[in-house]
């Protein structure tokens, strides 16, 4: 029982707990308007589309891969919809489209990982700049808007006192988190990051599993890439632009390895609402960008350090 | 008189005490063997005296001078050099680059390193070791005993006045073995003083002058070879007399059975060439040969590792030519890989989880994975294979050489496969677990597993075999019963003739 306890008690996860609760002590002190209910709410929208795709980049960094395209991928999908909307389709068949164009871009580079054997940060980074360029040559550069205001309401409207897109975060969430406790997917994906040789040798379809990240990869980012313009009332080529890196720093606060094997959704959960409280903490208070990058760049590196020390007391109690 | 001597060392890791109190010395010109069961801490122990991990107490003096500790480099320059159990090597980089990471040859004052030295001084020291490697081929394809020969090399091109070798012969056949022999024979002459761990106490008894004994991590007596024989060492190791009975000879199977696996011509080009065998159900085929004659390479295209380039497998009612590891196993093959830590293990994951994961999926129930049985499961293969291990919660990492291989094949067992492939079983095991995998292999085989033993312990193929295939360079050099096989004709077999077998 004790160790139990003392294994709870370093956990990242209760580091990162901690932290986000003096921090909104630290912000309640400070500006007490700031932690209340309806302000965090309409604080929110702006994490939501972070938020969604840090589900599968945390599975994607577990298996020890990375997707830089998550955000080309928005763009791309951004731009199909608002096309598709724009020539006259239906826009829940235009969504549907979207939606299928983030699947098949996932799976390109699930495909090119599993079977061509590329690197997963070589391969995304390719993608990146191709799916953003297809995006800004089909588009020309021009938005598209119009919508109608009941598509708007997926990106801005509440659903029993929280933000419709924040319930698909939490429907998405509870799902994953079943996969990855309650199924063997959850300890495959784990070993994959840790030693891919010995999971393929156990007989589990480590090619397969890679394949259904990646394109899951894809198909949240389409999610979230309608979410977003269905809260901006537009879609534009550069949309999602840099997101990829938002979504990775989310996921290593979070206490994700990004060599594989370490970390979990949870975690990732806790590094979203950190980088998401300061970053709008700091430009609601002082609304100075250059703190905000600096408050970033601070956040990242205590938790990193810190999760260092944590594993180590861990490893020799 | 130059001498290594330890004074006084333990180590613990949480709760368990590896090492406790260990006072021994080696001397210049001696081949001190170091022996114990599995977990005894025989390797924690070498860790401390190359400097990879550092001791709780005590200390370890080098010509009566204290050796910085916890330092690999500054103990190195003294010149005790340590080759750990598992081959520490960049498995991207080249024999080379391998032997040389570090401490490059250089040339015009250090602008260009002097390659031509390198390789010339690397393919030197390999042949001392009796095996022409590839220098070009990066070390991570190649097999495990040749990783393990370049992670000798490495340690021998220093020059070391303390050879520390952690079981350095698990992986080699009896060629490679001798060389190995050979060359430590030569080391001593020159009067460097060795340290030699092995679970195969033939070569215990064959290389050293004075064997120390370790239980549980505290050192039971220092002995002269002359005055122990091999019962009493074991008797020393165990802390009880334990009858090491060679294993029984399992029945002979009725030929009338149909075959479990039939495989006609095989090929695969640089691996293996026409290989045609059968296997009977409950029928062990042991397959023998000498380091890089194409055993594991036949042994993963069976499980589905490798493709191979003709020739079929008939197998479970089909006949394959090409099949996947998916196919395999649900086909009931199973495969104990030759390289626990890179194959076998995935070795920060617990104990349970590694016996588990290949029939994870078979634990899920509504509620999520059924954590009662995966325990009890678990729990009954640790008693059964007797795993030394805190708890099964621990990670497999925490676990000695010896213990995780027992995983390795424990991971297997509870799935029931109709054909069992072995490579090297008891890599590592100690004596008595060793003789506790006899029995367990031939359990199976009563119960009608077809076994592929491949193993390069020569008695261990002999006495539990049905019948052996011998291989050499990729070619069957013919399948003898147990009646015909003797270690002189395994050996003879084995060797390359002169008339070139090229493939
Ligand atoms: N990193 C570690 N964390 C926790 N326990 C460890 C660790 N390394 C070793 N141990 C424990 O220390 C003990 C001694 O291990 P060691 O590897 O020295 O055994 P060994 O004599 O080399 O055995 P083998 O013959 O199986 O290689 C074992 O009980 C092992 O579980
Ligand atoms: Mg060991």
């Amino acid at each position: 029982m004790k160790q139990r306890i003392h294994h709870i008690l370093w956990q990242p996860e209760t580091f990162l707990a901690l932290l986000v609760a003096s921090l909104f002590g630290l912000m309640g002190q400070l500006d007490p308007a700031f932690i209340q209910w309806h302000v965090q709410r309409e604080l929110s929208t702006h994490a939501w589309e972070l938020a969604i795709i840090a589900i599968p980049m945390t599975l994607v960094i577990l298996t020890g891969g990375i997707d830089l395209s998550v955000g080309a991928i928005m763009s791309l999908t951004a731009i199909t919809l608002g096309m598709l909307f724009q020539s006259g389709c239906p826009l829940p068949l235009a969504c549907l489209a979207a939606l299928l164009a983030g699947i098949l871009c996932g799976a390109l580079n699930g495909w090119f990982i599993t079977r061509m054997q590329v690197h997963p940060l070589i391969i995304t980074l390719a993608t990146m700049a191709a799916y953003r360029g297809v995006a800004e040559g089909i588009s020309r550069a021009r938005p598209v808007s119009g919508f109608p205001s009941s598509f708007a309401w997926l990106g801005q409207g509440l659903w029993l006192g929280i933000p419709v897109a924040g319930w698909l975060f939490l429907g998405l969430l509870v799902v994953m988190l079943w996969m990855m406790h309650a199924r063997s997917f959850g300890t495959h994906v784990y070993a994959i990051g840790l030693n891919s040789t010995a999971t393929r040798f156990s007989g589990i379809r480590v090619d397969r599993m890679l394949l259904a990240i990646y394109t899951f990869s894809g198909g949240v980012s389409a999610l979230a890439a309608i979410l977003l313009v269905a809260r901006r009332n537009t879609a534009k080529a550069d949309m999602g632009m840099g997101m990829e890196l938002g979504v990775i720093t989310a996921v290593v606060i979070g206490g994700v390895s990004i060599f594989g094997g370490r970390g979990s959704l949870l975690g990732t959960c806790l590094g979203i609402l950190l980088i998401h409280e300061t970053r709008e903490f700091v430009s609601w208070h002082w609304n100075r960008d250059e703190l905000n990058l600096l408050a970033l760049g601070a956040l990242l590196i205590l938790s990193v350090v810190f999760q260092k020390l944590l594993r180590h007391k861990r490893a020799t109690p | 008189m130059e001498r290594l001597k330890t004074n006084a060392l333990s180590k613990s890791y949480g709760g368990t005490h590896a090492l406790k109190d260990i006072s021994m010395d080696i001397i210049a010109g001696e081949v001190h063997a170091l022996c114990g069961e599995n977990g005894a801490g025989k390797s924690t122990l070498i860790k401390i005296l190359s400097g990879v991990e550092r001791p709780d107490t005590g200390k370890v003096h080098w010509r009566d001078a204290p050796l910085p500790l916890g330092k690999v480099d500054a103990i190195e320059a003294h010149g005790v050099v340590a080759v750990h159990q598992e081959p520490v090597i960049f498995p991207h980089l080249n024999a080379v680059d391998n032997l040389f990471v570090g401490r490059e040859h250089a040339m015009a004052c250090g602008i260009w390193l002097n390659q031509a030295s390198m390789r010339k001084q690397t393919q030197n020291i390999l042949a001392t070791l009796g095996e022409a490697l590839s220098v070009t081929e990066p070390v991570g394809e190649m097999s495990l005993a040749q990783r393990q020969m370049v992670s000798m090399a490495r340690a021998l091109i220093h020059q070391c006045r303390i050879l520390i070798l952690d079981e350095p012969t698990a992986s080699l056949s009896a060629r490679e073995s001798a060389s190995l022999f050979g060359r430590i024979n030569v080391l001593k002459e020159q009067g460097v003083g060795i340290l030699y761990v092995s679970h195969r106490l033939e070569e215990v008894f064959k290389l050293a002058d004075r064997v120390t004994v370790l239980r549980d991590g505290a050192s039971v007596g220092t002995w002269a070879i002359k005055d122990l024989n091999r019962d009493t060492l074991i008797k020393h190791m165990v802390g009880r007399e334990v009858p090491v009975a060679p294993p029984t000879s399992s029945p002979n199977v009725k030929p009338t059975k149909q075959p479990v696996i039939e495989v006609s011509a095989l090929c695969r080009k640089g691996a293996f060439n026409d290989i045609s065998f059968h296997i009977q159900p409950g029928e062990i085929l042991g397959m023998s040969g000498l380091v890089g004659a194409g055993r594991s390479e036949i042994a993963r295209a069976l499980f589905g590792v490798d493709r191979f380039d003709s020739g079929n497998i008939l197998y479970g009612g089909r006949t394959w030519t090409s099949l996947t590891i998916q196919d395999a196993i649900a086909h009931g093959i199973a495969m104990v890989p030759e390289d626990r830590q890179l194959q076998g293990l995935v070795l920060p994951l617990s104990v349970e989880t590694n016996l588990l994961l290949p029939s994870l999926a078979n634990h899920e129930c509504f509620r999520g994975l059924d954590q009662g049985t995966m325990r009890s499961t678990a729990g009954d293969l640790v008693t059964q294979l007797g795993i030394k291990t805190e708890s099964p919660s621990k990670p497999a990492e925490s676990l000695s050489g010896g213990n995780q291989q027992k995983i390795v094949i424990g991971k297997w067992l509870h799935t029931h496969p109709t054909l069992l492939i072995l490579d090297e079983p008891t890599r590592g095991v100690d004596v008595g677990a060793k003789s506790e995998v006899h029995r367990i292999i031939q359990a199976l085989a009563a119960k009608g597993t077809a076994i592929l033993l491949i193993s390069s312990e020569l008695p261990e193929i002999l006495s539990l075999s049905d019948r052996i295939m011998v291989l050499c360079g990729g070619c069957n050099q013919g399948i003898l019963s147990r009646q015909e096989a003797t270690q002189e004709i395994l050996l003879r077999r084995s060797l390359p003739t002169d008339s070139g077998r090229d493939i």
